[in-house]
């Protein structure tokens, strides 16, 4: 069941046009990618999804509602925004209750304490949230949130301006959110590596359009084609290898770097690549089969997306 | 509790631990209000009838004043910082969270009030060494339309701070500093010295300030979530 669906979404600013014909679906329980450049159009959409801006055309339903015209849906998403939301003057623990009070939540002192620990900030829990890091005020902003345990999670740049640890802990809070509490979650960011590690589906925006919508799992798995890669025992056999290659059928987009040459098979098993390159003279180190990296098809689809305009 | 009282005890809370803009407020509520209580003694009029005359006036000023910096404190520095978005993300309406503000700046605005009209009347009260009361009228002036006021002016304020950008605010606080400066001053030259402070007047104080105050809650409904957004500073 989509939670979270855009159909057709344009929007313009003064006739210029910023995202154009976006559509996607969300499903329950699913970890949701959406990545873009700067200026791509992913803080419009996600606006339009937060009932934040109206768009020009098209319509979004968040849980079967606009959330422009009601109020009472949007108690049940939780957002994280460029900005933290939180209040320079007032306690970790004041704008965590504050949050939780406008919500409606019972008990906001005790859910705070239990959010607090969860971050690992309890005993930041009375100190300004404006003498707060800025890694310390990112998992407060995550922790208000979900204060409220909402069906939906908004994240836009969660990890950004975190340390390695502290982007690690948003990840696996990420994780342990979207499994064992089934909280939907989508998920705009930066980090390739990150949207790779935690989501399930993925978007690429590029100049207003989504270019890709896909699962994770299908992307990375090449679509259906069979990545291979073979690393040599002697760099300079590359050359004698990549002709080898290229004469058998059934091999494809063979490149070279260094002792590694990645190719695509179809219709050949990876054993006679091997059996070829042996019989040729050229000493294999090893053999693997290769996942496509999201950074890899992030940039070609932009490659793709630049070349064809 | 009511969202909107979560709110209001919220920004009550803020302008509170704003420890500079407390103490200028203070210190600029103490020094007005000692130095117009010796007015009572000038002339041989009637002291009651004097203390009404600076009660009247002074305290309105003072709470309209203090209204206009705790609103630039509520409305615009949420703005400002961007916290109005995840603010606008939360089950409440505009309008809501608005009111909230609006008697967020109220409460302390009129506690600052009181406090001048207090002083106002022990200064002046002790000055002519004898008891001394603001009539009955003035009395009803600064408890219930004083408060009016300054609900009035943060409610009209914060509604231009929600809806305009941010260049065109700068604009407009030099614009109502002005003008407060100019009602004030020709309110004053038209009243003259011997103007008196009846029922009458007050009353019509009080409609005035109900009307203003009705401005901004009528308009409300043509801000809306996509006007704030569009109008953060990038």
């Amino acid at each position: 069941m989509a939670v979270i669906e855009a159909s057709g979404l344009s929007k313009s600013f003064d006739k210029k046009v910023v995202i154009s014909g976006i559509s996607l679906s969300v499903e329950r329980g699913e970890i949701f990618g959406f990545l873009g450049q700067n200026g791509a159009g992913k803080t419009t959409t996600i606006r339009i999804l937060l009932g934040l801006l109206a768009p020009t055309q098209g319509s979004a339903r968040v849980l079967g509602s606009d959330l422009m015209h009601d109020d009472r849906v949007r108690g049940r998403v939780g957002v994280l925004l460029a900005h933290n939301g939180l209040y320079p003057r007032l306690t970790a623990r004041e704008n965590l209750v504050y949050y939780g009070r406008l919500y409606g939540c019972r008990d906001a002192d005790r859910r705070a304490e239990e959010l607090l620990f969860l971050v690992g900030l309890t005993d930041a829990a009375d100190v300004a949230a404006g003498d707060l890091s800025t890694g310390m005020q990112r998992k407060i902003g995550i922790a208000r949130a979900i204060f409220h345990n909402p069906e939906i999670l908004f994240l836009d740049e969660p990890s950004s301006g975190l340390d390695p640890e502290a982007q690690h802990m948003v990840r696996a809070l990420i994780l342990n959110l979207a499994r064992e509490q089934t909280i939907t979650i989508f998920l705009s960011s930066h980090h390739l590596d990150e949207v790779q590690r935690v989501c399930t589906h993925v978007a690429i925006l590029h100049s207003g359009k989504i270019l890709v919508h896909d699962s994770v799992a299908h992307l990375t798995a090449g679509s259906g084609r069979t990545m291979y890669e073979v690393g040599l025992t002697d760099p300079g056999e590359g050359e004698k290898a990549s002709e080898i290659l290229t004469g058998l059928s059934g091999v494809g987009e063979v490149s070279v770097e260094l002792n590694r040459i990645a190719m695509v098979l179809s219709g050949v098993a990876p054993h006679e690549v091997v059996g070829a390159l042996v019989a040729g003279g050229v000493r294999v180190d090893e053999a693997r089969h290769r996942a496509h990296s999201l950074e890899e098809i992030y940039l070609t689809v932009l490659q793709e997306a630049e070349a064809a305009v | 509790m009511n969202p909107v009282f979560v709110i209001m005890e919220k920004e009550v809370r803020q302008i509170v631990s704003s420890r500079q803009t407390m103490i200028s407020t203070i210190l600029f509520v103490i020094i007005f209000a000692m130095a117009s209580a010796p007015v009572t003694l000038v002339g041989e009029g009637n002291p009651v009838f004097l203390l009404d005359q600076v009660c009247f006036y002074l305290v309105l000023v003072l709470g309209i004043f203090t209204s206009y910096i705790f609103t630039g404190q509520v409305f615009l520095k949420e703005k400002q910082d961007g916290i109005v978005e995840t603010l606008l993300c939360t089950p409440l309406s505009v309008r809501e969270i608005w009111l909230g503000k609006v008697l967020g700046v109220t409460v302390p605005a009129t506690i600052l009030a009181y406090g001048a009209a207090a002083l106002i009347t022990a200064v002046a009260a002790t000055l002519i060494d004898s008891p001394l009361f603001p009539s009955p009228p003035v009395l009803f002036h600064i408890i219930v339309v004083v408060p009016a006021f300054i609900s009035a002016v943060s409610g009209l304020i914060g509604f231009a701070h929600l809806l305009l950008g941010m260049r065109d605010i700068q604009i407009l606080n030099i614009g109502i500093i002005f003008g407060i400066i100019f009602l004030l001053t020709l309110t004053r030259s038209l009243l003259g010295p011997g103007f008196d402070v009846t029922w009458a007047v007050v009353w019509g104080s009080l409609l005035v300030a109900v009307l203003l105050l009705a401005i901004p809650f009528q308009f409300n409904r043509y801000i809306n979530r996509e006007r704030i957004v569009t109008t953060l500073p990038e």
